[in-house]
């Protein structure tokens, strides 16, 4: 009798263990990297934690540029995370190949999807909507426009308050009259493109001229050769080939931009630029000696378009158990539940009517820049591929720019490849 | 005569061997032959990557279609480009460098740590240390401009076609140069000295010593290295994949492994991709091969 009681008593604490690790619903989630967004989203799991103990979540951050092949290679081996966020051109494909788990209404707070899509601005779900479904949350909703350093400008004899370019024709004379070299190399930059996302920041230059990368029904690539041209000519001319004003193989423009080192004038980057310049260089941030001003468009332009704006959403893994995609849709629901914050900290917008109808909202820096530029501009091109289409548009631009390759030759090449992947015998 | 019960001795040696040997059997089974046989079998699939459909077996397809294709002969040429470009100067180079250093009887050990450092360092960081040195401001162009006396030149070590590949190859060597030049300093030494000094009594010079001694019977270790340096070139990615990464363009230094990369992680296509990684398996077997048996024709024993 008494060994039984032993018996029980070494055993009871291994069953007590088990069952309690059966209960707990542990949850990872996969991010990019981003100071102020890990403080305050460490803080929203301890909170979500505490109100609900059954849940624990583990956040892994990884760098922005290597998320992509991180959460493909995560998918392909089965070992997902359960919440995970990428750009919407990388997430569309998730969606598309039934990986990711439409949204649990119930688990966000809304009755139905349009209770839910109600409360955005419209379009905002358009791009994680398939046959009716909605399969992610917006984190952030983001276009690009230009900052530009003034002190800069006047140290080069140019008023930032007009002399500012409107057009990427200007862009290059005004780079040219701030641009510093010694002998060919370049010591101080005017502008530097947003090597290497291509389709967020090139394929609307494209589309300013009337070209498109895919016919309207999708299946021929590459309207309007001479638009195309004009845009790589444009980089070539831009490039060490030409002018010699910038290149993909100087530190990229937004990451030097903020330290105000006299190496920069103008970057290309999205209302978050600001966080970080507030964190960089306070200093240069409170002095107020620097703007956002508008994308540019060519002279010939035959539509005004700027910068594409692309989302980052929070998107749950569909191989996951149903209880553990319901508490992800509640831990997303609960992070998302804080847009002032969001903004405040992280200068992330959400999407979200609250938000955007605050009358502190337009008063912030530049947004009314950011806002004009969002209606003038589109989301981001989309498509199954459009990873790989991005990808061939890079090489057709280093083609032109760095190896001085005939722009005709690369288009033809670019066609080829795009083509080839829309006939399927790739 | 008794009959001896049980297994003889040799049989008994044979057994342990087989027990000893096991562990690293399973390992390189499971972690080598099995990777590459499924590679192989997958080969004859198209499956996406992301996708939950099946995959669609296609036979052959792939490998037509990469021999059809522009973009993988493109990067074959990159390949034996880089391969031929690194392969022989670190062959040569490491032999010079090792007849140097056992010529010295001072810092000997100094020489070789210096020279093997490099080696220690991963790819990642060795391409980032290089990608900073080949940035245009960076201490490549200025070298090159202290040393030809100009200014302000931007030798596009980084964009131009063949200062890219040249750059690759740079990196490549540095980072190797050291460990096969440590490996030519341990074939020299296992050279038994009483050959040497019986050339030098009969009146041998020094050229002649290295020619007609040291390197006839440093056959065997001229073979292994010659066979591990073609491997890794042809093996070479991180570098090619940080410099594009950073900007580089990358038609020119778009390799077999880059290739294979971009067609399974950005082109989703996992088929085709590892029929890219099974022609370049066998093309480092072949090559394997026939330096095996081009260094068969003669033994090398030290009488």
């Amino acid at each position: 009798m008494k060994r039984a009681f032993i018996l029980l008593f070494a055993v009871l604490p291994l069953v007590f263990a088990s069952v309690v690790s059966a209960q707990t619903i542990e949850l990872t989630y996969w991010t990019h990297t981003d100071d102020n967004r890990t403080a305050i989203e460490n803080r929203y799991i301890e909170e979500f934690q505490k109100l609900y103990p059954n849940v624990v979540i583990k956040r892994v951050v990884n760098e922005a540029a290597k998320m992509g092949d991180l959460v493909l290679t995560a998918f392909s081996a089965q070992n997902a995370p359960d919440i995970f966020n990428l750009p919407i051109e990388q997430e569309y494909g998730y969606m598309i190949h039934g990986r990711v788990a439409p949204v649990d209404y119930e688990a966000v707070g809304y009755a139905n999807a349009e209770e839910l899509i109600a409360d955005y601005l419209p379009g905002t779900f358009d791009p994680v909507t398939m046959d009716g479904e909605i399969y992610g949350l917006p984190l952030e909703l983001t276009n690009w426009a230009i900052y530009i350093n003034d002190r800069v400008f006047r140290d080069a004899g140019l008023d930032p308050d007009v002399d500012y370019p409107k057009t990427w024709e200007e862009m290059i004379e005004i780079s040219e009259k701030l641009v510093i070299r010694e002998g060919d190399i370049i010591v101080r930059r005017g502008f530097d493109f947003r090597y290497p996302y291509y389709l967020v920041a090139m394929l609307p230059m494209v589309e300013q001229l009337g070209g498109a990368l895919l016919s309207e029904d999708g299946t021929t690539a590459i309207v309007n050769d001479e638009a195309w041209i004009q845009v790589l000519e444009w980089f070539r001319e831009f490039g060490p080939h030409g002018r010699n004003l910038g290149s993909p193989t100087y530190t990229s423009a937004r990451k030097v931009w903020d330290f105000d080192n006299n190496d920069i004038a103008m970057c290309l980057s999205g209302f978050y630029q600001q966080g970080r310049l507030r964190i960089d260089n306070e200093e240069f941030f409170e002095s107020g000696e620097w703007r956002v001003i508008p994308y540019p468009v060519f002279e010939n332009a035959v539509q005004d378009v700027a910068c594409a704006y692309y989302g980052h959403y929070m998107m749950v893994n569909a191989q996951t158990s149903s209880e553990k995609q319901y508490w992800a849709w509640k831990f997303i629901a609960y992070m998302l539940d804080h847009p002032w914050e969001y903004l405040e900290t992280v200068n992330i917008i959400q999407p979200r009517n609250d938000l955007l109808n605050d009358p502190r909202f337009m008063e912030l820096p530049y947004m009314d820049v950011f806002m004009n530029d969002m209606e003038r501009g589109h989301i981001v091109f989309m498509h199954e591929n459009g990873y790989q289409f991005e990808r061939f548009i890079k090489e057709a631009v280093e083609s032109v720019m760095l190896e001085n390759m005939d722009s005709r030759e690369a288009l033809d090449i670019l066609r080829e490849r795009i083509q080839e992947v829309l006939d399927d015998q790739y | 005569m008794r009959r001896t019960r049980g297994f003889s001795m040799e049989r008994k040696k044979a057994i342990w061997g087989w027990i000893f040997v096991l562990p690293s059997l399973i390992f390189f089974s499971a972690f080598s032959f099995y990777p590459i046989i499924n590679a192989f079998y997958e080969s004859f699939y198209n499956r996406n990557l992301l996708s939950l459909r099946p995959p669609r077996f296609v036979g052959w397809d792939n490998y037509t279609y990469l021999f059809r294709s522009r973009d993988f002969w493109l990067s074959v040429q990159n390949t034996a480009i880089f391969t031929l470009g690194t392969f022989v100067p670190l062959v040569v180079v490491s032999l010079i460098l090792a007849v140097c250093i056992m010529s010295v009887s001072r810092f000997r050990r100094f020489f070789q740590l210096s020279l093997y450092a490099p080696a220690v360092l991963s790819s990642v960081v060795a391409a980032l240390i290089w990608l900073l040195i080949f940035d245009p401001r960076g201490l490549a162009n200025q070298g090159m401009n202290a040393l030809l006396g100009t200014t302000g030149v931007n030798y596009k070590w980084l964009s131009d076609t063949n200062m890219l590949r040249l750059s690759t190859i740079i990196v490549y060597f540095w980072k190797y140069v050291g460990y096969f030049t440590v490996l030519f300093v341990a074939g020299i030494g296992a050279i038994p000295h009483t050959l040497n000094e019986a050339a030098l009594i009969d009146g041998a010079n020094r050229w002649q010593l290295f020619w007609r001694i040291t390197f006839p019977l440093l056959k065997p270790t001229t073979l292994l290295v010659s066979v591990m340096t073609m491997i890794q070139c042809l093996k070479t990615f991180s570098t090619q994949y940080l410099f594009t990464s950073a900007g580089a363009p990358t038609r020119p230094i778009n390799v077999i492994t880059l290739s294979i990369y971009n067609t399974a992680i950005k082109d989703y296509r996992i088929g085709r991709a590892t029929a890219m990684s099974i022609l370049l398996f066998i093309v480092m077997f072949v090559f394997t091969w026939l330096q095996l048996r081009i260094s068969r024709t003669e033994e090398v024993t030290f009488m």
